[in-house]
């Protein structure tokens, strides 16, 4: 597995392990529907930070949750 | 009957309450507008039950699941207060995340109505639901609407499904997904949770057609690239707030301003005109100079603020927050805070409650509380007449001075964040960021026009109240001393106002404005930034001030100058103390609620107050220093004051935490 963070544009990746000790962002993760199994999509790399597809919305997430989202 | 509005962050549950019960509460285009539940009655026209009808707008949540600690005030609602009916608005772009706590909603036993809302999104993307099919699977109505609109938008039939199922007694039947047994620990919800997913999968790849993938490019995402770029994102950013602050302060606003003025100067001549000579002195004076002097010269500003409301407004229905935030969020790293931090700091522009309020939505609690502190250091709408009234008055180009300030209030924020990241000794490094990016969408007038008519009218009720009340009474104060005999007319030192706000002033003597009529206003500020400038006018008996302009012509703006009694530097230091102590009582109000700590509160007024009078002291020392080539009145007790102060601050940054000290302590036993 690699961390999201190494991810190309435009590629769907499927969400292998969320690898943190935030238990709160891990849940929250998972109500947006960020899981394992699920998939995920790189939209740009904007600045220092990523934007993301899951499920059928657009997120801003910054380089250290994109490292320690598992694909 | 009792309805309660419930759905993910974003998904227009308050442009939906606001449309149903003709209430105007703040709506924008970005996650967590609404952090506290409000209350309405539905419209008499959309609710033909003939029953009344109580709508609930609550926060957003994504879930309702007892172990995601956010978000409490929604479930906490819904599971004590036992609304009749839930209305759970789906955003009907994103079905396959809203309908996730769809299905715990339906669980609870209590009747659900989906709104299936932003459906002309929908319509614009040619993505198709199936609505009777989703009615069917979720076993409960779906209608779909579009809040947004003011007619046509499916609302009448959603009020009117609420209302029968809330008289029917009807008990909700939940899809068939958590089995038996309720789960009972965090691995068995989990799993539970699990299979949720599974289901609304399900569901919405039988009741959903897309002709665009979501994961495709749009024209949004080529918008993100220019408007968040890491080069261009800044200049952007500064471009567009400049704009809002050149179209309300420079152009617009005060051409308005000006028509405005000529209004109460009329109504003044009008009850001078009325009152006569006959009139008792002492009231006609109370009402003239007291009151509608006082108020007038705070009201003169009104068109200033309700342009600024306006422009604001826009700024927050086109989806650009979310991108400034994303824009920030690498730079407010590193001051401690977090991108998300730069929404309440906008918010704050305008009036600073609410943008402390808008603090609730960073998750971090350091992170909060230090924006709750900071964010009043933004110029609020309150604070432009004192901006515009001594850039007006002492430097004539208004342009200026009020950008200055403006710059000046994000350099103290860096600066303050600097410092309270070391007095706190955060480390940062354990804190994420993620935001959702709502859709681009071309911003309401008709919005924006509500929200800036429903601040003129919450501006002139403050005026007519507080404001009001404040000037009589600042009146009445240096009208009389404690003998209660009228004050002559070359003895205002003896009054009564006087001899309370001499002490006071005695401590701003060193920042270049000991008198009593400065002290005084900065005391009455307190109460509402607005009393500052309408207790300036009261005491020193000016009630124009806007018509620099007008001033010229009867005997130059220097008349005014020469009336204040004090230099232009001590004029601009007046006017940084004034911008960077602590806000207004209310606001105060608002930081408690949002840093619940009274340590957090204590010591972010005394910080705010340290920093205004430092700030202030070296405007007014240094300033006088560089014109006069001396140094201003009160020099070393001010020093004093401010080498105390900024120890203590040094201390506090360098101070090893508690633990650590206990560690070697215990390493040398």
């Amino acid at each position: 597995m690699m961390s999201l963070s190494k991810g190309k544009i435009n590629v769907t990746y499927t969400v292998g392990d969320i690898n943190t000790n935030d238990v709160g962002m891990k849940d929250f993760l998972f109500t947006l529907g960020c899981y394992p199994g699920e998939t995920v999509t790189i939209i740009s790399k904007l600045a220092s930070n990523y934007v993301v597809n899951i499920k059928d919305a657009r997120y801003s997430i910054d380089e250290q949750l994109a490292k320690a989202i598992l694909v | 009957m009792k309805v309660a509005l419930t759905g993910n962050p974003n998904s227009g549950k308050t442009t939906l309450f606001n449309t149903i019960t003709g209430k105007i509460e703040h709506v924008g285009n970005w996650p967590g507008v609404t952090v506290e539940k409000k209350e309405g009655k539905i419209k008499k026209e959309l609710n033909r039950s003939g029953e009344d009808i109580v709508a609930v707008d609550l926060p957003g949540a994504y879930s309702m699941s007892p172990y995601t600690s956010e978000e409490s005030v929604t479930s906490e609602f819904i599971l004590t207060e036992n609304p009749d009916v839930i209305i759970n608005i789906v955003d009907s772009t994103n079905l396959a995340r809203s309908m996730f706590l769809t299905t715990q909603l339906l669980e609870l036993g209590i009747p659900v109505v989906v709104a299936l809302n932003k459906s002309d999104m929908n319509d614009k993307k040619e993505t198709k639901i199936d609505v009777d099919r989703l009615s069917e699977k979720l076993n409960c109505p779906v209608v779909k609407t579009v809040a947004t609109k003011s007619s046509g938008n499916g609302l009448e039939q959603l009020i009117s499904e609420a209302a029968k199922l809330g008289s029917s007694k009807h008990k909700q039947q939940g899809p068939r997904i958590l089995g038996a047994s309720k789960p009972q620990n965090k691995d068995e919800f989990e799993a539970a949770d699990k299979r949720r997913y599974d289901f609304v999968n399900k569901v919405k790849n039988e009741v959903e057609i897309r002709k665009i993938s979501s994961e495709m490019q749009t024209r949004q995402d080529a918008v993100d690239r220019i408007v968040a770029n890491k080069w261009l994102g800044i200049p952007i950013f500064v471009a567009v707030i400049w704009l809002v602050f050149s179209i309300s302060q420079a152009w617009l606003g005060p051409w308005l301003a000006d028509a405005f003025v000529g209004l109460i100067d009329a109504f003044y001549g009008l009850v001078e005109g009325l009152l006569g000579g006959s009139a008792n002195p002492f009231l006609s004076s109370l009402l003239l100079d007291g009151i509608i002097g006082g108020v007038g010269a705070v009201v003169g500003f009104l068109p200033l603020i309700m342009v600024l409301f306006f422009c604001l407004a826009l700024l927050e229905d086109c989806g650009y927050m979310a991108r400034v935030a994303m824009v920030m969020d690498r730079f407010f790293k590193k001051i401690g805070l977090s991108g998300k931090s730069i929404i309440p700091m906008i918010i704050s522009t305008g009036c600073a409650i609410p943008g402390i309020m808008a603090t609730r939505t960073i998750k971090d609690e350091r992170q909060r509380r230090t924006t709750a502190m900071l964010s009043p250091f933004m110029p609020c709408g309150a604070k432009l007449p004192i901006i515009a009234l001594f850039a007006g008055l002492f430097f004539g180009d208004k342009g200026w001075v009020g950008a200055s300030m403006y710059l000046l209030a994000i350099v103290v924020i860096i600066f303050s964040g600097l410092i309270i990241k070391k007095i706190t000794k955060d480390d940062s490094s354990s804190s994420y960021f993620i935001m959702e990016l709502p859709e681009y969408r071309w911003p309401s007038i008709k919005r924006a026009t509500i929200s800036m008519l429903s601040r003129a009218k919450a501006f002139i009720i403050k005026a007519g109240t507080i404001i009001l009340v404040c000037n009589a009474i600042v009146h009445i104060l240096q009208t009389f001393n404690w003998q209660l005999q009228a004050v002559a007319e070359n003895a205002a030192d003896t009054s009564i106002l006087a001899s309370i706000a001499s002490p006071v002033a005695i401590i701003l003597a060193p920042l270049g404005f000991g008198l009593w009529q400065f002290a005084a206003s900065a005391v009455t500020g307190f109460i509402a930034k607005e009393n500052v400038v309408g207790t300036l006018a009261v005491t020193f008996a000016v009630t124009n001030f806007i018509d620099v302009e007008e001033y010229a012509l009867v005997g130059g703006a220097g008349e005014v100058s020469v009336t204040f009694g004090i230099t232009a530097v001590a004029a601009l230091s007046y006017l940084v103390f004034n911008l960077f102590t602590p806000p207004c009582f209310a606001a105060i109000g608002a930081m408690n609620a949002e840093m619940e700590s009274p340590k957090w509160l204590w010591g972010g007024i005394a910080f705010q107050f340290g920093m205004g009078y430092t700030l202030a002291f070296i405007v007014y020392q240094v300033g006088t220093l560089v014109t006069t080539g001396s140094l201003g009145t009160g020099f070393m007790g001010g020093l004093i004051a401010v080498s105390i102060m900024v120890s203590i601050v040094v201390y506090l940054m360098y101070k090893k935490p508690s633990e650590v000290v206990v560690k070697n302590l215990s390493e040398a036993v």
